[in-house]
């Protein structure tokens, strides 16, 4: 990233935990019942939500399970499901 | 582009993955602050939650990707000050603070630098309480509010009293513009960031409700609900005071009781009918202190 002040250490390297490895249940989302609103997008704290190709799509890598996206949904689009199961 | 797309597209300038707990809105907000902040942004984070989240990095590696320095407690705003010295207006300063930071323990120098209209953006993220060194109280907790130093039990009750009403003192210093800010109304927060980023000239406070569940005892999925909650109950209103002039951003007809929000956590359980409604009352006594000075009462 050219800047025009400082450039930070983290350029070596950014500090990053495994946060995926926290979660006891992930989000899955039901595209049938989406209405591509993009609520869950803007109140995920992890940033793990995107609209790609005009669908919205949930990025499991960081996600923690913490089941805002499901709660925020006016669809119920999401379900918080056993990590693990299907 | 509309909040949504700013949301979906602006670079993500925060580590990927933080230790901030599950649910946290602060986290959230921290993203949604540095994607409308942008990369042309130097910022301070004093010893709080979103710091021990890893957000100011560890050792060699940053936590954000942009520079960012970890304050003391109590200079974060003389930090500010010294950094837009160095580097001039082109480049924004803005510290990223938890409220015992902001309304205790670094009070002082957010308030000399606020009196001298320096031109950097100061934003408080309200969690009511020192919450990664254990959830003690702080001047920003509600009254009746149960943390470790406020405990509940045969004599203690919870904290004893009223929340510093903080983004008020902080208007009363009349900054070039100040705004408080809920993660649950998206829009109106990234409204209010933009307009932060365009004052050239004077001082910004940003004033950032953000429910702790792990500190108040709520479901992580219910952050939003909470934070939505306060503000449809007047415990956190939604204004602007954009040179001088006041504005009620999200205005709230009619409020819900604030014991609607009393029952969604553990912090208040044990809070009697009559502490509620000592809260009621001064919720009510601010808000229309709030309504006289936007003008309309
Ligand atoms: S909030 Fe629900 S309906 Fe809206 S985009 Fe997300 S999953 Fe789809
Ligand atoms: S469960 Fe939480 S972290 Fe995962 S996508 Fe939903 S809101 Fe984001």
């Amino acid at each position: 990233m050219a800047r025009d002040f400082i450039t930070p250490k983290g350029d070596e390297g950014i500090y990053q935990i495994d946060t995926a490895s926290w979660r006891t249940y992930k989000p899955v989302m039901d595209k049938d019942i989406c209405v591509e609103c993009g609520i869950c997008l803007t109140y995920c704290p992890v940033n793990s939500i995107h609209k790609e190709n005009e669908k919205y799509i949930i990025d499991l890598s960081y996600c923690k399970g913490c089941g805002i996206c499901a709660n925020e949904c006016p669809k119920k689009a999401i379900d918080m499901v056993t990590e693990g199961d299907k | 582009m509309n909040y949504i797309e700013l949301l979906d597209k602006k670079p993500d300038l925060v580590t990927p993955g933080t230790s901030a707990c599950q649910g946290c809105p602060a986290e959230l907000s921290l993203r949604a602050t540095l994607k409308v902040l942008g990369e042309n942004t130097i910022m301070c984070i004093p010893p709080g939650c979103m710091a021990g989240a890893g957000c100011v990095g560890w050792n060699f590696d940053s936590g954000l990707k942009v520079p960012v320095h970890i304050t003391l407690l109590d200079n974060t705003a003389a930090v500010l000050t010294g950094i837009n010295e160095a580097h001039g207006r082109d480049v924004t300063v803005a510290a990223f603070a938890g409220d015992g930071a902001t309304s205790d323990c670094g009070f002082q120098s957010l308030s000399a630098t606020a009196e001298r209209g320096e031109n950097v953006i100061y934003i408080c993220y309200d969690n009511e309480g020192y919450m990664n060194t254990g959830f003690q109280r702080s001047g920003s907790t509600t009254k009746g509010s149960m943390t470790s130093t406020t405990p509940v039990g045969e004599v203690g009750k919870g904290k004893e009293q009223q929340k510093k009403d903080l983004p008020l003192i902080m208007a009363m210093h009349n900054p070039a513009y100040l705004a408080t800010l809920s993660p649950s109304h998206m829009s109106d927060f990234v409204k209010k960031m933009e307009k932060a980023k365009s004052i050239k000239d004077g001082f910004v406070y940003l004033h950032i409700f953000s429910p702790c569940p792990t500190g108040w005892g709520f479901d992580g999925a219910k952050s939003i609900e909470v934070a939505r909650k306060a503000v449809e109950t007047n415990i956190f209103p939604l204004y602007e005071v954009d040179h001088g002039e006041y504005k009620l951003t999200v205005p709230n007809k009619n409020p819900k009781p604030v014991s609607e929000l009393f029952g969604m956590m553990k912090k208040f359980r044990h809070v009697s009918e009559q502490g509620i409604q000592d809260v009621q009352n001064y919720v009510d006594k601010k808000y229309k202190t709030l309504q006289a000075l936007v003008g309309q009462e």
